[in-house]
C-alpha cells in the first residue's frame, strides 16, 4: 500500500510540476545591461560588488548613501542571464536564498518590477538605484533615458 | 489633528502599513518509520504529527531602521502542539555595512542552517542532518532573547568577511511526563553567547566558516515518588562547530563537523547525579542538484556519537542516509518525499524526565538498523 501511495504521490508531483514550469532553453552570452542614474560617476563596477548588493550583503555606495538594487520577474529571461552571470546562481538558488533570509528574519529581496521600462523608469528617478535590463531595451543608447550602463568587470 | 500629526511624521497611517513586507507558509508532513519511534509515534500507521505554520511581518523605517515579528505554531510529535509564539521578533540599526546590531527575540547563527531549521521552503531535505539540527531541541536552539552585533567587509581580493556575535538567554520551560520518577521542578538558563565567522573565499560560491557557543543550564529536579529527593546541578555545553559550503549554479554542496563538550557539574547531590562531562561528535556531508526547475535530489550522511569515548554499540552511534526528492510544483507549493537509512540508535535516548517514544526500552535493544521515511508539502508566499 505505502509503495502504492508512494508510486501515485511521485507521478503527481512530477506530472503537476513540470506542466506549471514549462521548459525554458536560454541562448548563451550576458545579453543585458547593468544600469545606474546618469548623475553617478563611475563606468564599471566588480561583479563581486554586483553580486554583494543584490544579495543586500552591502547596502551603501562607497560614499555611504544607501544602495537602492532593482530586480526583475524572477520568470524573466533577463533575470535568468542576470543571476547566473553575476550571481552565479539559478534564480531558483536566487529564491532559495531570499527565503532563508525572509523566514529567518534577516532581510526581504530587492523589489521586482515587471518589465525592461520600468527598472529604466526607476533608475531615472532615483539617484541611488541599480538595475539591470535586457540588451535590445537600449538600442537608442543610455543617455535616451537618464541611465548610465556600466561595464561588469 | 490627526492630519497635522500625520504630516509632521511625514508618512500617514496608511502609507505606514502599505510598507509592511509580510509572507508566510503552511506545511504538513508524514511521518512513518520501520520499526523504532522516531519524533513522534511513527512506527504502524506513522504520523500526521508533522505540521508548521509562520507568517511574519517586516517593515523599515528608514534604510537603517527595521523591525520583524514572526508569528509560529507547529507540531512535531508531542511537542509543539500548535501553540503559537513569536519565533522571532527584533529592532535592527544598521548604520553601515560594517557593523549593524539588532536586539529581541532573534535567530541563532549557529553554523549554516541553523536559522532555517524550520523553513522548509529555504532548502532540498525535509529534514537537516539531525546531528548538528535536531529537529526535537528547535524550540531551543533556534533563537534566543538578547542582543546581536553583525557586519560585513565587502569583497576583496582575498574574498569576503562576515562576522556575528550574540549574547542573551534561552526560554527552557520544564517538560514533564505526569507519575515519571523524575521531574523536573525549576529550570533556567543564565546565559547563551556565541559567534560565526564565515570567510567567503575568493572561490566564487566557496564560504567556510567557524561558530562557537556557550550556554548553560541550570536546573533543579525531584526523583522517586514515596520520598521524593531534590537535586540541583548545572548543565554547560560549549559547542563548536566548522563549516564550508559551496553553491555555483544548480549545485549545491556542504560539509559539517562539530564537538559539543557538555558538563554535570555542581550537583547538590552526587551521590544521585555525580558531576562528569561528556564530549560528543557530530558531522555531515550534503550535497543537492537542481536538475530542472521544478525538480531538486538531495543527498546527505550524517553521524552521531553522543561520547567520543565509548563509540561501541548500537546505543553510541547514529548514522543517516538520507535521500530526498523536491517537487517545486509551483513558485508557491512544494513537495518533498525523503527516505532515512539509520543504523544505531543514539538519536533515540529518551529525556530526562519521560520514558521517550520507545516507552523505555533501552537504546542498546531497540532495532540496530532501520528506515524513516516522510512526504511533506509547503505553501509558502
Amino acid at each position: 500500500m505505502l509503495r502504492y501511495t508512494a508510486v501515485l504521490v511521485f507521478w503527481f508531483a512530477l506530472n503537476t510540476a513540470s506542466t506549471a514550469w514549462g521548459d525554458e532553453e536560454l541562448s548563451k552570452g550576458p545579453g543585458f545591461y547593468v544600469i545606474v542614474n546618469a548623475v553617478r560617476n563611475l563606468d564599471e563596477l566588480d561583479r563581486k560588488f554586483l553580486a554583494d548588493v543584490f544579495f543586500k550583503r552591502l547596502k551603501h555606495w562607497p560614499e555611504a548613501k544607501p544602495i537602492a538594487p532593482v530586480d526583475q520577474r524572477a520568470d524573466s529571461e533577463v533575470r535568468l542571464r542576470f543571476s547566473e552571470s553575476v550571481l552565479s546562481r539559478s534564480v531558483l538558488g536566487v529564491r532559495n536564498y531570499w527565503q532563508q533570509l525572509i523566514f529567518s528574519g534577516r532581510d526581504v529581496p530587492p523589489p521586482e518590477l515587471s518589465s525592461d521600462d520600468e527598472v529604466l523608469k526607476f533608475v531615472e528617478s532615483n539617484p541611488e538605484a541599480i538595475g539591470y535590463v535586457s540588451a535590445t531595451s537600449l538600442t537608442e543608447g543610455a543617455n535616451a533615458h537618464g541611465v548610465k550602463a556600466v561595464t561588469i568587470r | 489633528m490627526l492630519l497635522s500629526v500625520e504630516s509632521a511624521m511625514g508618512e500617514s497611517a496608511t502609507d505606514r502599513f502599505k510598507n509592511i513586507e509580510i509572507h508566510g507558509f503552511v506545511s504538513q508532513g508524514y511521518m512513518k518509520t520501520t520499526d523504532n519511534n522516531y519524533l513522534g509515534v511513527t512506527k504502524g500507521l506513522g504520523s500526521f504529527g508533522f505540521t508548521e505554520v509562520g507568517l511574519n511581518f517586516t517593515k523599515s523605517f528608514t534604510d537603517e531602521l527595521r523591525t520583524g515579528i514572526q508569528l509560529y505554531a507547529r507540531q512535531l510529535g508531542s511537542t509543539g502542539s500548535f501553540n503559537t509564539n513569536f519565533r522571532w521578533f527584533y529592532l535592527d540599526y544598521h548604520p553601515s555595512d560594517r557593523f549593524g546590531f539588532r536586539f529581541g527575540r532573534i535567530k541563532i547563527p549557529f553554523g549554516l542552517y541553523n536559522e532555517i531549521n524550520d523553513i522548509d521552503a529555504a532548502r532540498a531535505a525535509i529534514l537537516l542532518p539531525q546531528s548538528i539540527y535536531p529537529a526535537e531541541s528547535l524550540d531551543y536552539l533556534l533563537a534566543q532573547n538578547g542582543f546581536e552585533g553583525y557586519g560585513y567587509t565587502g569583497t576583496g581580493p582575498w574574498g569576503s568577511l562576515e562576522y556575528r556575535l550574540y549574547a542573551g538567554t534561552i526560554a527552557f520551560p520544564a517538560v514533564n511526563t505526569p507519575a515519571y520518577p523524575i521531574q523536573q521542578t525549576a529550570g533556567n538558563v543564565p546565559f547563551i553567547v556565541g559567534t560565526r565567522l564565515m570567510w567567503g573565499t575568493p572561490i566564487d560560491g566557496l564560504r567556510v566558516g567557524v561558530s562557537g557557543q556557550a550556554v548553560r543550564l541550570d536546573t533543579t529536579l525531584k526523583l522517586g515518588t514515596t520520598t521524593p529527593v531534590s537535586v540541583s546541578f548545572q548543565f554547560p555545553v560549549n559547542m563548536l562547530i566548522g563549516s564550508a559550503e559551496y553553491i555555483h549554479g544548480d549545485l549545491s554542496l556542504a560539509a559539517e563537523y562539530s564537538r559539543w563538550f557538555a558538563q554535570f557539574g555542581n550537583s547538590t547531590n552526587t551521590a544521585i547525579i555525580p558531576n562528569f562531562s561528556v564530549t560528543n561528535e557530530r558531522g555531515y556531508i550534503m550535497g543537492a542538484y537542481r536538475l530542472a526547475r521544478w525538480f531538486e535530489p538531495c543527498l546527505y550522511y550524517s553521524m552521531t556519537y553522543p561520547n567520543v569515548d565509548s563509540r561501541e554499540g548500537i546505543q553510541n552511534y547514529q548514522h543517516d542516509v538520507s535521500a530526498t526528492l523536491r517537487f517545486d510544483i509551483n513558485q508557491f507549493w512544494l513537495l518533498k518525499t525523503e527516505a532515512h537509512y539509520m543504523i544505531g540508535t543514539a538519536a533515540l535516548q529518551s529525556g530526562l524526565t519521560g520514558p521517550g517514544l520507545n516507552d523505555g526500552v533501552p537504546t542498546a535493544s531497540l532495532a540496530p538498523n532501520w528506515w524513516t521515511f516522510l512526504v511533506k508539502t509547503t505553501g509558502y508566499f
